[in-house]
């Protein structure tokens, strides 16, 4: 894998991995606004989001620590964590 | 039985940890219940019974003035069903003698656990599961409850009642007195679980434990959950973490707002503690306020600080399963209909490190 990935691809898979893991009905990966706030807006808890990230770690070999969280809040932020992530590893 | 940790460089993906059918099952078993968010409410300031060492009376809110308008209730669940909560802990000081109430609760919000002593049967009509306060035999709870026949009573009251369990809570004093209590439970059909007797604030009292008690408590849980499985809803790693010398909040955390500042995600944003005034204090509010945080092993606690510890546990394939029994135990005590799984992890595991 490569040290980066495509940022909207990254967004695309991330949305992908959070409709499939919370069950989400009428969206999809491409209607999903990475903008959108999970906690606010989609109203996903803290159970939500350690299934998640375990899923994104296993997808992208990166370790997200459990004290950052807080900060993963749209599918955006979530992908930019992971893409410095990746290449903090490079 | 030696406790096992897993070696720092043991490195496993969620996907292997999930790849058994058993584990697969109760992992999707237990993730349809994501969706609980609680919070507690003081029903009344009223008890039938004074026993040594009751966290209701310890603290400010035992002064609250009583809401006894159903209507003002039933505008707070609404409320409070507004803000996301689906599930309701009734507790202090005894719901029991506030009936009315309890139903407009049940209509309101039907997902939820009523805390009583069990001396005053609740009506069927009440569909939430019922947790009824077990100190001992007859001899100590009339010493610390003052109460004569008690364990009688609450069996009378609540003998084949698919809502009820049973919660032992063990305190310094009472942990040989466990084993023929569980079996007069057993006997009766009736299921039961256990809790640690934790200090509140301020107590001088007896009751609190020692090491060498907690180590006792653990033996003693684990022989009676192996003598008496189909009635007892437990596991060893429940047995471990409400028994380990540091407490839930040294070992995992706890995340209630009382001590946890964040209003980011889960129970720092959600969770309320009302008093019976239906005020509440971020300051103040956890599961059993007025408890010495240092001291907490309550079952209560643990149902949230260990369950919300998921990505902690998600190491190694023991200590998953341990904490899925953990989380398996939590729902099978607190929410009606579930049942409980056989444990899938029969050895002792050491909580994970922060």
């Amino acid at each position: 894998m490569s040290a980066t990935i495509d940022e909207k691809a990254l967004q695309l898979r991330v949305a992908e991995i959070i409709i499939a893991e919370l069950k989400l009905q009428d969206i999809t990966a491409e209607t999903f606004d990475p903008d959108l706030d999970l906690v606010d807006e989609i109203g996903i808890d803290s159970m939500d989001l350690a299934t998640i990230v375990l899923v994104l770690q296993d997808e992208y070999a990166v370790k997200i620590d459990e004290d950052d969280y807080t900060k993963l809040r749209t599918i955006g932020l979530i992908a930019g964590y992971i893409q410095e992530r990746l290449q903090a590893k490079a | 039985m030696n406790a096992t940790r897993p070696s720092s460089t043991q490195k496993y993906k969620f996907a292997d940890l999930l790849a058994g059918p058993a584990v697969r099952e109760r992992w999707e078993r237990v993730r349809k219940y994501f969706f609980l968010r609680e919070s507690t409410y003081d029903m009344t300031s009223r008890c039938n019974i004074r026993c040594d060492g009751c966290y209701y009376y310890a603290g400010e809110k035992q002064f609250a003035t009583d809401t006894g308008d159903p209507e003002a209730w039933r505008e707070l669940m609404r409320q409070e069903k507004a803000r996301g909560i689906t599930f309701v802990v009734l507790a202090g000081a005894e719901p029991a003698l506030v009936p009315g109430l309890l139903q407009v609760c049940y209509d309101e919000i039907p997902l939820g656990c009523i805390a009583t002593n069990g001396v005053k049967r609740i009506d069927d009509s009440v569909g939430y599961k019922i947790h009824v306060s077990v100190w001992g035999s007859d001899a100590t709870s009339l010493r610390v409850r003052k109460q004569k026949e008690m364990l009688e009573k609450q069996i009378g009251n609540y003998r084949g009642d698919n809502r009820a369990v049973f919660v032992y809570t063990f305190t310094r004093d009472n942990i040989d007195e466990a084993a023929p209590v569980i079996k007069q439970l057993s006997d009766n059909g009736c299921r039961v679980t256990f809790n640690m007797f934790s200090a509140p604030e301020g107590y001088e009292g007896t009751l609190v434990h020692t090491e060498e008690t907690l180590a006792k408590t653990r033996s003693v849980m684990l022989d009676l959950l192996e003598r008496y499985p189909g009635h007892v809803l437990f596991s060893p790693y429940s047995a471990v973490a409400h028994t380990h010398r540091l407490g839930l909040h040294g070992l995992y955390g706890c995340p209630y707002p009382r001590k946890n500042p964040s209003t980011d995600i889960g129970l720092g944003r959600s969770f309320r503690q009302y008093r019976s005034d239906l005020t509440w204090d971020r300051a103040a509010a956890c599961c059993v306020p007025d408890t010495d945080c240092a001291d907490c092993r309550h079952y209560a606690a643990g149902s949230a600080v260990v369950t919300s510890k998921l990505y902690r546990h998600a190491t190694d394939p023991d200590t998953f399963k341990a904490w899925l029994d953990y989380v398996d135990t939590y729902l099978a005590v607190w929410v009606k209909g579930y049942e409980k799984g056989e444990n899938l992890c029969r050895g002792i595991v050491e909580p994970p490190e922060g």
